[in-house]
This record gives structure tokens, C-alpha cells and sequence, in this order.
């Protein structure tokens, strides 16, 4: 009993050890400052990266018509153009804490899939839970 | 005035101190008067408690500016309910909130057990005096929630408008109740263990307790992803952010000890199992304010950061050893278990569906705490997307969905071929064969003939109810619906449990309609265009502008056609909040039973000469029956809540 028991355990271990293992895969990026990035030489061409730095004061252009959205984030020293296509995220701003999700490509511009915006003030406090 | 509140607190400590003392040695002792002597700590505690907890709103409701928490979290034009809730807009407010909340179940818990004088109560009051004291710690001496502003302001900062509205005046607070009811749930479970009376704990008191717990934290998870997908404009209700699977995980692992305490444990099956589920339940209780308050980097969330988290951390480690130590103590006590007869037994089948829920919790856990191990041990930085979650939570709630409805095939200590008869086999047969022929007919691609596969059981459910409805008809003579509620009315934990089942089912179909079949169009239009998206086309008529003293909206007008007809007009505005000094948007939502038709405003210049807006449209399917699936939860959670009251008077009667 025992025994069927353990080896009932043992696959389903098996079987989500699996499941974890082709996830894994296809969604774990790199996460880096704009600095760690440039640090890294070409290392990180081309690959998906999750990129975080401050959007630049001036850098912002907005193509409503396109929809889309080109603009500089910087973090220590560094400066990385970024082009968006979608709607201009909720928050978004000069002086935003910004996720970018993406590949830089060889052209020396950011393609990002997906902006996620973090407040750096007392906004945060949507997450009250 | 604060000072008051602040001393009555901090008075609290050594009252604690003296509860835990007292029922100890009471217990040892077995001596009646100190076991009443800490139950009066445990009452002036949330006496003391209370005052603070006063104070406290009404520095909120009067604005006083000179506390702190008031100044940063409430402003002059904020409406006095949010004012209230501000409380816990604030990190250490929601943990005196929550200190607050678990001394006044205490407080129920004593009121309950008046005439109990067994030595396993006075051990439960000890655990619950020290988890009080532990959170009143908290918030007086490592960020103290009187704290005075060193230059109090003419208004407060205020609240951020997403947090606005009556979800997020419920959400919070229905997480806290179920967080500090298994705070109970656990010490109750400690302290019977302790007095090697396990079989005490299966008693009603912690059946009441557990189910009141459970449900309260499942209804709060709900509302959370209601208030998500209408407040937060990103037409999503769930995004895998470590702050919702900090709500979330608790939530299972307590579902997974409420099956194994209401079915297992009676039948003496399990009980290590059991104890184990309840200590981690509260483990994950005490880590939701560790990921909430930074412990583990939110992408989604803010960069807030309390001193709390080396605390709660110590807290849970604290929490881990002593149960793991006292059960090596008493692991003889727990071994008196009886074996179910068969392998496929209701006994074992539950157990499975025990260790599915407790490896989905295991594989969220991975996902939201991995890539802070990874970098804590010195690693790389790296990010899981949610792609990660949906791959891997999806199969295994499918399993779990699979495993409800078959559950009731089973028997107890028999085995399944026993209990259910041979024609099992056909059904199970008939399932692999109409979702095959799914597949090869081209009706649905292959997800479909899983659902199909997992979702098909549930008849069953509907199958006892259908009997269980005819037998009632004959044996009483009533008509079908008045036999069908007095069926429902017979049993209602059990039959309170059925209708969780439907609504879990309906929840899970919603979501994955609205995963996999969902539209999803972006587009800048000037008045007069329109957008098409999916079955509905959506044309910009008209844009207004509105002043108040709290924000400049502009709301769009869109008349929405489906296949042609009109079906009326949506307005989804878009507003720039002056004292926050930012835009938020205030989404429009057409509810069918199909789908949803969800339009939001995303961006215009605010000027009246070019009014050229741009639009996010999603067509969401089935959303309305994740809420609809939550009704059921909820009905089925009050049937299942009142189950104690009927019972006992059926024995008195």
C-alpha cells in the first residue's frame, strides 16, 4: 500500500518536474540595469532581456497615429534608445522607474515587446494587499 | 489624543506576555483560575488594542495631518470611506489592521470555548498572545504607527485613485479575516498536538474555524481580480505578480487542509499530513506581508520597502522548526492512523488531490521566489514571465478540475471498481473517446478536448444532485423544487462543497476561454472613425470634457455595433488627477454571458481642437462567468459556514 503510494508520489514528481523544465526554457530572461547591459559588451544582442532604467527628461516622442512610442532610458551613465509599439502605458512619464522587455537589436535600438512601469514615489501603494 | 492610542498599544506587550505565562502554566498545572486569568489578558488586550485602533480613525477621519500614516494616506478631498480604508493603504497600518483583526478572533475564540477548560485551550491562547505580540512588536517598535510628522502638512497626500472604489475597500480586508483565522486554525492545531490530543482537533470548533478562513480568503482573492480587471484597465484579471500569488498560495494550501481535516482526519487517516498542511497554510500567511513588502521584487508593484521583512522572515523560520521539532515529540501520538482497504479509495483520492493543490503551490512558489533565491545566492538577475505560470498552473488546475468531478465516484475505504460498479470503465472510455473525436473532427484544437475531458466528471455532481433530489420526491412527497432545497438543506457542507465545485469550474472555464480566445485591438482614432474588433465594431463619436476640483477627465463616447446593430454607447474617460499628478483611465465594460466587450482610453492631448484618441478594445470571453463561478463560491460557502448550527440541532431535537 505504502509502496503504490510512494510510486504514485514518484510520478507525479516526475511529471511536473517535466512541466518545469520546458517552461523554464522559454520564459526566463535576463533582467540588467542599462549600465549592466552596456557593461556586457555584445553579449546580450539580440537575446530577450528584461532592461530597467529611467526614462530620459527629453527623450519622449509619442506617434499617436502608429502608436508608437520612441524614447531613451538611462540608468548609470548610459543611454539606451527604445522604440515601442502599443498604446502608451498607464503612468508612463519622464522620471518613470521603467521595465523594458525586448531585444537590442544590431541596429543599437531596443525593440521592446512590453513596458512595465514602476513608481518610484509613494504611488506604489496599489499594492496594499 | 495619539499619545493614548500609542501607550494602550505598547501596554498590550507586557498584558501578552502575561497571557502566554499564565495559560502555560495553567496548563501544566491544570489549574482553572490561571487558565481564566490568561483568558482576561487575552480580553483587555483587544480592549487596549481597540482604543489604539480608534485613535487611530479618528486622527483618519478628522485629518490629523500630524500623524504621519494620516498625512501620506488620506488628503481633505477624499471621501471619509476611503479615508478609512487609507488604514490600510499604509504597510504598517494593514499589519495593525491585521494584529488587530487576530485579537478579535482571540477574543471569539475564548467567548466560544467558555466552558472549555481543557489544557489544549490554554496552549491555543498562548500561541495566539504571541502571534499578537509579535505583529503589535511590529508596528510600535520597528516603524511605529503613531509616528508623528516632523512638519505636518495643510492636506495629505491622499490615495491613489485606483484604490478608490469599493473593491479595494473589501479586498484587503477579506484577505486580513482569512489570513488571522488560520493564525487561529493553526494555534488551535499547535496546541492540541502539544497536549497530545490530536483528536481534539478535529472537532467542530476547527471545522468552523477552517471553513470561515478559507472562505473569507477565497472571496477576497475574487474580489481582488475583479477589482484588477475593471480598475487597473489592462483588461486582465490575474497577471502572476508575487503581491497576488502572496494571496493566492495560502489560499490553497489552507483548501488543501480543509479536505484532508474534513475528510481524512475523521477517519484517522493522515493526521501528519494534516498538521503539516495547517503549519505551512500559516507559514505562507506570515509570508504574504513578506513578498507584499519587498521581500521578494514585485515587477507589478512599487519599490516600497519596510524594515519588516528580516522579521517576518526570522518569524516563519521560527514557525518551520518549533512545529517540525514538536512533531518528531509527537510523531507516536500522530501514527495511530487507519489504512484505507483500497489503493483507489475516496481516502486516496483525496489525498491526491491534496498533493496536486501542494505542487501547484510549490510550482508558484518557484515562480515568485526564484528569481530572488537566484540572485541571493550570487547568480545572474533573471525574470520569469507569466508565460511560466500559465504553462505550468494550467495542466495541473486542469487535473485538479478532472479530480473534483470524479472524487464522488469514489468510496470510502472501497475501491473505486466496488463503489462505483464496472460501468466506470465505460465512462471513463466514453471521455477519452469524445474528446478524441473533438480532436479528429476539427471541432476544437486539442486544449478543447482537455477541457472537455476534465470538465465532463463534473456531471456527476449534477448526478447526486439529481438523485439525491428523486429520492427525496418520493420518500416525502414534495414537489421538485422544494425536494431539491430540502436536499441541499439535508447536508450542507456537502452540498454546500458541490456548489464550490461548480463555481471553481465555471472560474476555470472562464479563464481559459478568455486566455485563448480573446481579441485584442490597439488603435488612435479622430471623431467619426471607427475600429473593428472581432464581431464588434466601435466608432468614436464624440469626446467631453469635465472639471472638478480632483481631476480634468475627458470621456469618449463610442457607439459599439455587434455584427452591424447597435448596442449602445460605451464612455471610457481618461483623467488627469491633480494632486497626483498623473493620468489614470476609467474603463468601459459591456457584460454578456458570451463575452465582454472591454474599451479603454488610453491616451488624447486633452485639447479641444484635435480630439484624436487612442483606444485598447478587448473582446474578453466568458469573463462574466468567472464572477458567476465566484456567486456559486460564495453561496456554497455560507451553506457550508451554517453547517454546525443544523447539526446540533438535529441532536438536540
Amino acid at each position: 500500500m505504502k509502496k503504490k503510494l510512494l510510486i504514485g508520489g514518484a510520478i507525479i514528481l516526475v511529471a511536473v518536474a517535466y512541466l518545469l523544465y520546458l517552461s523554464f526554457g522559454s520564459s526566463v530572461s535576463y533582467y540588467v540595469t542599462v549600465s549592466e547591459f552596456f557593461d556586457r559588451g555584445d553579449e546580450l544582442l539580440d537575446t530577450s532581456v528584461r532592461v530597467a532604467g529611467i526614462v530620459a527628461d527629453t527623450s519622449i516622442e509619442w506617434n499617436a497615429e502608429d502608436l508608437e512610442l520612441t524614447f531613451t532610458i538611462t540608468e548609470g551613465g548610459k543611454n539606451m534608445p527604445v522604440v515601442y509599439n502599443g498604446a502608451k502605458p498607464a503612468g508612463f512619464k519622464a522620471g518613470a522607474t521603467i521595465l523594458a522587455e525586448g531585444k537590442y537589436g544590431y541596429d543599437g535600438i531596443f525593440n521592446a515587446v512590453q513596458l512595465i512601469l514602476k513608481c518610484p514615489s509613494k504611488y506604489e501603494s496599489i499594492d496594499i494587499e | 489624543m495619539t499619545e493614548t492610542g500609542h501607550f494602550a498599544l505598547i501596554i498590550t506587550l507586557p498584558v501578552a506576555v502575561f497571557s502566554i505565562v499564565t495559560s502555560i502554566i495553567g496548563a501544566r498545572l491544570v489549574s482553572k483560575r490561571l487558565a481564566a486569568a490568561a483568558r482576561y489578558g487575552i480580553l483587555i488586550i483587544f480592549g487596549l488594542y481597540t482604543l489604539a485602533l480608534a485613535v487611530i480613525l479618528y486622527a483618519f477621519l478628522t485629518h490629523d495631518y500630524s500623524l504621519t500614516i494620516v498625512a501620506e494616506h488620506a488628503s481633505n478631498d477624499l471621501p471619509s470611506v476611503y479615508t478609512l480604508s487609507a488604514l490600510y493603504a499604509d504597510k504598517a497600518g494593514s499589519i495593525f489592521f491585521w494584529g488587530w483583526l487576530i485579537s478579535l478572533f482571540s477574543v471569539i475564540l475564548v467567548c466560544q470555548t467558555r466552558k472549555n477548560h481543557r489544557p489544549a485551550m490554554s496552549y491555543t491562547i498562548a500561541i495566539l498572545a504571541a502571534i499578537e505580540a509579535f505583529y503589535i512588536s511590529l508596528v510600535t517598535f520597528s516603524v511605529n504607527v503613531f509616528a508623528e510628522h516632523p512638519s505636518p502638512p495643510a492636506d495629505g497626500f491622499g490615495m491613489n485613485p485606483l484604490l478608490q472604489n469599493f473593491g479595494m475597500l473589501i479586498h484587503p480586508p477579506l484577505l486580513y479575516i482569512g489570513f488571522a483565522g488560520f493564525a487561529v486554525i493553526f494555534a488551535m492545531v499547535v496546541a492540541a498536538l502539544i497536549t497530545r490530543s490530536p483528536g481534539v482537533v478535529w472537532d467542530n470548533l476547527v471545522r468552523r474555524w477552517t471553513v470561515f478562513a478559507w472562505f473569507m480568503l477565497g472571496i477576497g482573492n475574487i474580489v481582488g481580480m475583479w477589482w484588477s480587471y475593471n480598475e487597473l484597465g489592462w483588461g486582465g484579471y490575474w497577471a502572476w505578480d508575487p503581491v497576488e500569488n502572496a494571496g493566492l498560495m495560502p489560499w490553497l494550501l489552507g483548501t488543501a487542509f480543509l479536505h484532508s481535516m474534513a475528510a481524512l482526519a475523521p477517519r484517522n487517516y493522515l493526521n501528519t499530513w494534516s498538521y503539516c498542511l495547517i503549519t505551512f497554510t500559516f507559514v505562507f500567511v506570515l509570508m504574504s506581508p513578506f513578498i507584499t513588502h519587498g521581500g521578494i521584487e514585485s515587477p507589478l508593484h512599487g519599490f516600497y520597502l519596510s524594515p519588516f521583512p528580516p522579521y517576518i522572515l526570522a518569524a516563519m523560520i521560527v514557525v518551520i522548526i518549533g512545529s517540525m521539532v514538536l512533531l518528531c515529540f509527537r510523531r507516536r501520538e500522530l501514527k495511530i492512523e487507519k489504512k484505507p482497504a483500497s489503493l483507489l479509495s475516496r481516502e486516496n483520492a483525496i489525498l491526491l488531490t491534496n498533493v496536486i493543490l501542494v505542487v501547484l503551490v510549490a510550482v508558484i512558489f518557484i515562480g515568485t521566489a526564484l528569481p530572488g533565491v537566484v540572485e541571493a545566492l550570487g547568480g545572474e538577475r533573471i525574470a520569469l514571465d507569466r508565460g511560466f505560470f500559465d504553462r505550468t498552473c494550467g495542466p495541473i488546475m486542469l487535473a485538479l478540475v478532472f479530480l473534483m468531478g470524479v472524487c464522488p465516484l469514489f468510496g470510502w475505504g472501497k475501491s473505486l471498481w466496488k463503489s462505483a460498479g464496472r460501468n466506470i470503465t465505460f465512462f471513463f472510455l466514453a471521455l477519452v473517446i469524445i474528446s478524441v473525436a473533438i480532436l479528429v473532427s476539427g471541432i476544437g484544437n486539442w486544449y478543447i478536448a482537455v477541457v472537455v475531458f476534465c470538465g465532463l466528471p463534473l456531471f456527476i455532481v449534477f448526478r447526486e444532485l439529481f438523485r439525491g433530489t428523486v429520492a427525496r420526491r418520493r420518500s416525502t412527497g414534495r414537489n421538485c423544487v422544494r425536494a431539491f432545497f430540502s436536499i441541499l438543506n439535508s447536508n450542507r457542507a456537502r452540498y454546500g462543497g458541490f456548489l464550490v465545485h461548480i463555481g471553481i469550474v465555471l472560474i476555470t472555464l472562464g479563464i481559459i476561454a478568455s486566455s485563448f480566445y480573446g481579441v485584442e485591438k490597439t488603435a488612435t482614432l479622430d471623431i467619426g472613425e471607427s475600429v473593428r474588433a472581432g464581431k464588434y465594431t466601435l466608432s468614436y463619436n464624440e469626446l467631453m470634457f469635465k472639471q472638478d476640483n480632483v481631476k480634468i477627465s475627458a470621456v469618449a463616447g463610442v457607439q459599439a455595433s455587434l455584427n452591424g446593430k447597435s448596442v449602445g454607447t460605451m464612455r471610457p474617460s481618461y483623467a488627469y488627477w491633480l494632486s497626483h499628478d498623473d493620468f489614470f483611465a476609467e474603463v468601459a465594460v459591456r457584460t454578456t454571458a458570451a463575452e465582454d466587450l472591454f474599451v479603454s482610453l488610453v491616451w488624447t492631448d486633452f485639447s479641444p481642437e484635435d480630439k484624436t484618441a487612442t483606444f485598447r478594445v478587448l473582446v474578453n470571453p466568458l469573463i462574466v462567468w468567472i464572477w458567476a463561478g465566484g456567486a456559486f463560491f460564495l453561496i456554497g460557502g455560507v451553506m457550508a459556514m451554517t453547517w454546525e448550527e443544523k447539526r446540533s440541532s438535529v441532536v438536540k431535537g
